[in-house]
C-alpha cells in the first residue's frame, strides 16, 4: 500500500516524463553499471526460465536482487 | 560499453523489421518506451519461437553487429527459453518464454505499438514482473502498477 504523498509524488514524475521526447527520455533511462559475474560472459543461455532463475540465485550476489522472493 | 540508446533501439527496430522477426520489448525497457520513468541497463526482447523466425532472428543479430558461433546460433535458433548476449554492440536478453506470459500470440494480440516500436502491454510486462518475483521486480511492482493506471486513464 502506498501513502498519498507518494502516490502523488509518482504521478509528477509520470507528467513530467511524458512532456519529453521519447528519444531524450529513453536515452535518460538507460545506464550502465558493471553487474558481477553477469557481466562476466560473452554469452548465456538456458534451456528454461527456472534454469535461468536457479542460476541467478545460486551465482549472483544478493544484492543484485535477481533472487526470487 | 556505453549504455543503451534510443539510436540502438531502432537499430533494432530497423534489422528486425528488415528480417521480419516477430518480437516485442519487454520488461522495463517496454515500459520505458511507453513512457515509464524509470532507469534500468539492458533491453529486453520477447521473441516468438518457431523455426523461421529463429533462422530470422540470427541474421537480425548478425546485421547488427553481434558475433555469434555456430553452437550459440543453434541456441538461439532452437529458441532456449532465455539467451544472454553480452558481446555485442549492446547487451541483449532474448527471452522466448517469460515467465507470467502462456503465448506470444496473446501478447502480440495485446502489443501496443510506438514509434513503430512492438511493446509488450502493460498488464503482461507486470504479470511477467509478478509471476518472475525477483527482489527487484518486487520493489518495482508498485510503481510500475501506478504508471500503468496514469496512461490508461490518460487515453
Amino acid at each position: 500500500m502506498i501513502d498519498e504523498a507518494t502516490r502523488r509524488e509518482w504521478i509528477r514524475e509520470f507528467e513530467a516524463a511524458a512532456r519529453r521526447p521519447l528519444a531524450q527520455r529513453f536515452d535518460y533511462s538507460f545506464i550502465k553499471t558493471y553487474k558481477p559475474v553477469m557481466d562476466d560472459a560473452r554469452f548465456r543461455s538456458f534451456d528454461t526460465m527456472e534454469d535461468y532463475r536457479r542460476w541467478c540465485e545460486e551465482n549472483l550476489p544478493p544484492w543484485l536482487g535477481y533472487g526470487r522472493v | 560499453m556505453a549504455a543503451f540508446s534510443y539510436r540502438q533501439a531502432e537499430e533494432i527496430r530497423d534489422a528486425f523489421a528488415a528480417h521480419e522477426v516477430r518480437y516485442l520489448f519487454l520488461g522495463k525497457s517496454g515500459a520505458i518506451l511507453l513512457g515509464y520513468p524509470d532507469t534500468t541497463q539492458d533491453a529486453d526482447l520477447f521473441v516468438e519461437r518457431s523455426p523461421e523466425n529463429g533462422v530470422r532472428l540470427v541474421a537480425a543479430l548478425a546485421r547488427l553487429g553481434f558475433t555469434l558461433s555456430g553452437s550459440d546460433e543453434n541456441d538461439i535458433r532452437r529458441g532456449k527459453d532465455f539467451v544472454q548476449l553480452k558481446d555485442g554492440p549492446f547487451d541483449l536478453d532474448l527471452i522466448f518464454a517469460p515467465d507470467g506470459i502462456e503465448r506470444f500470440e496473446d501478447a502480440w494480440q495485446r502489443r501496443i505499438e510506438v514509434a513503430e516500436f512492438p511493446v509488450c502491454s502493460l498488464d503482461d510486462i507486470i504479470e511477467s514482473k509478478r509471476a518472475a518475483n525477483r527482489a527487484k521486480d518486487r520493489e518495482s511492482l508498485p510503481r510500475l502498477i501506478e504508471f500503468r493506471d496514469w496512461w490508461r486513464a490518460r487515453r
